[in-house]
């Protein structure tokens, strides 16, 4: 009689169990991560300079070299490596020069490290219960975890690290660990075994995103260096009448010889 | 006894009162909910099923070469490589399927892939700059997810077409995706219309196989415009010398 009881009950809770394959419903909008976003200038500094002068300075133990304080060493992503440039140029000579365009450091731009420091440019985040997406428009991917797995042991470091995450209520918490040696923003410094935790934390009103960081490593700093990066929603657009949000995708040829020049002042007539 | 043979049914008739609304909430749910193609993906040796393309006349021997030479410098300058490369990249694809968007994640050097489930319109060509991906909107018909795609750009990336033939601004993708095999497998069926490339509508089939979930995507394969030995592998051969002229008589 129990046998049979128990057979029935596990027969009508086989019957219940929602089929494999089958997507999630989706929840208010406002209450996601989800969407297109762009980090925001709230403190009104108006250059990445001064942006990145704002991260208050690592607080590293003795004997450990600062990196620059902007973070955006080799590696970290972006157009290119900039040529010196001292002084005033001669008419005709472009005076704001890119070494190698296009080059983002090693592994190009897919590799996902200006993911880890995103600049201007729009960033993007797809959820899903298994896996968060955290892509950028200049390039690269993070592959945020989130089905328990645990960090790879071995692991080859890579610029963004490996990264797993989960909820607490609407704020995706992320560990990430297993950087190529590089540096952080405010004069900080990263290993492979340094540990990063990002939370990134939705507004009440769900448009605006506070990304938390904070870097631990017992042999780099003295205490946990945090610093915190805002977004708001990408502006949308008006197509058709519509308005519409979408990521671009920005366009950057490394054999063009005008990529290696930004700017080429124009003759100066003189009078 | 008598104790545990009234637990049991009382068990028993809680299960069934709540199979009812159990049941008729699923139903409500799969008719709501859509069939969910995240995971790993991966192509085999036996995963491409390819006809020859129909090719207009306008399209010739010189324009299809002159492609080939695009997709080569493209390679050799790692610039964004886009549709429909990005779907055959020799490396497996990580789809995610968010509420907003579906998003397919290559491992190489190519943006990854919106397919917005968010809207039924493309964004309009007055604001849209073409690029390697375009523009794809997407929504399920049954339980099978219906990508358009339009907005390509026509030299940008690599242009050449599986089957013959290439992209250009006015070429428009559609494309089948369907889970088989219980999820095992994901066949995607390209379509692909262009007046000026294809006679008629030029349709292939790939077949993906699902990877274990806990398959780590590989972030670290270098591409390195600037590595002299990798130019040195890519660059065409030097045009070999013109003959001297024959002197005049």
């Amino acid at each position: 009689m129990r046998r049979t009881v128990l057979a029935l009950v596990a027969f009508l809770l086989a019957l219940a169990a929602p089929a494999p394959f089958r997507a999630q419903s989706p929840g208010p909008s406002s209450t996601r991560l989800e969407g297109d976003w762009v980090r925001i200038d709230p403190d009104g500094v108006g250059s990445f300079d001064g942006l990145s002068g704002v991260v208050p300075p690592a607080q590293l133990l003795p004997g450990v070299a600062a990196s620059g304080r902007g973070g955006r060493g080799r590696g970290a992503g972006g157009r290119g490596a900039p040529l010196e440039s001292t002084g005033p140029k001669p008419e005709g000579v472009p005076y704001i020069v890119v070494a190698q365009p296009c080059s983002g450091g090693v592994g190009g731009r897919s590799n996902g490290a200006l993911l880890v420091n995103p600049d201007s440019g729009g960033v993007h985040i797809i959820e899903q219960k298994d896996e968060v997406i955290f892509a950028g428009e200049r390039g690269g991917v993070r592959h945020i975890y989130l089905d328990g797995r645990a960090h790879p042991s071995p692991w080859t470091p890579t610029p963004a690290g490996h990264s797993v995450g989960h909820y607490e209520g609407t704020t995706l918490i992320v560990e990430t660990t297993g950087f190529t040696a590089g540096a952080v923003p405010g004069g900080g410094v990263r290993m492979p075994e340094t540990r990063l935790t990002e939370r990134f934390e939705l507004s009440r009103e769900g448009t605006r995103l506070t990304i938390t960081y904070t870097w631990e490593d017992a042999k780099v700093y003295q205490k946990p260096h945090v610093y915190s990066y805002y977004f708001d929603r990408a502006p949308t657009v008006q197509s058709g009448g519509t308005p519409v949000s979408y990521a671009l995708e920005e366009w950057c040829d490394a054999g063009d010889p005008i990529e290696k020049q930004s700017i080429v002042p124009p003759k100066q007539i003189i009078k | 006894m008598l104790m545990t043979r009234r637990l049991s049914v009382c068990v028993a008739a809680t299960v069934l009162a709540s199979v009812p609304m159990t049941m008729a909430g699923r139903a409500a749910q799969e008719k709501r909910t859509s069939p969910d193609i995240s995971g790993f993906w991966e192509l085999n040796f036996d995963s491409r099923k390819v006809p020859p393309a129909t090719l207009v006349p306008a399209v010739t021997r010189a324009k299809i070469d002159a492609h080939a030479k695009g997709d080569a410098y493209a390679i050799r300058w790692c610039n964004l490589l886009g549709v429909p490369f990005v779907m055959d990249s020799g490396r497996p694809l990580d789809i995610r399927q968010g509420a907003t968007a579906i998003i397919i994640v290559p491992e190489n050097a190519s943006a990854p892939r919106y397919l917005y489930t968010n809207r039924t319109a493309h964004v309009s060509d007055e604001i849209f700059d073409p690029s390697t991906n375009g523009d794809s909107i997407a929504h399920w018909e049954g339980d099978t997810l219906v990508v358009d795609t339009a907005g390509f750009h026509g030299e940008h990336g690599i242009t050449s077409i599986p089957g013959g033939g290439f992209r250009t601004e006015k070429s428009h993708l559609v494309e089948r995706y369907r889970l088989l095999q219980d999820g095992a497998l994901l066949s995607i069926t390209f379509t692909w219309t262009d007046p000026t490339v294809f006679r008629r509508a030029h349709t292939y089939e790939y077949r993906y196989h699902r990877l274990p979930p806990t398959y780590e995507p590989r972030q670290w394969l270098p591409c390195n415009p600037y590595d002299d030995e990798r130019a040195k592998f890519l660059d065409p051969p030097p045009a070999p010398p013109k003959p001297a002229g024959r002197a005049k008589e």
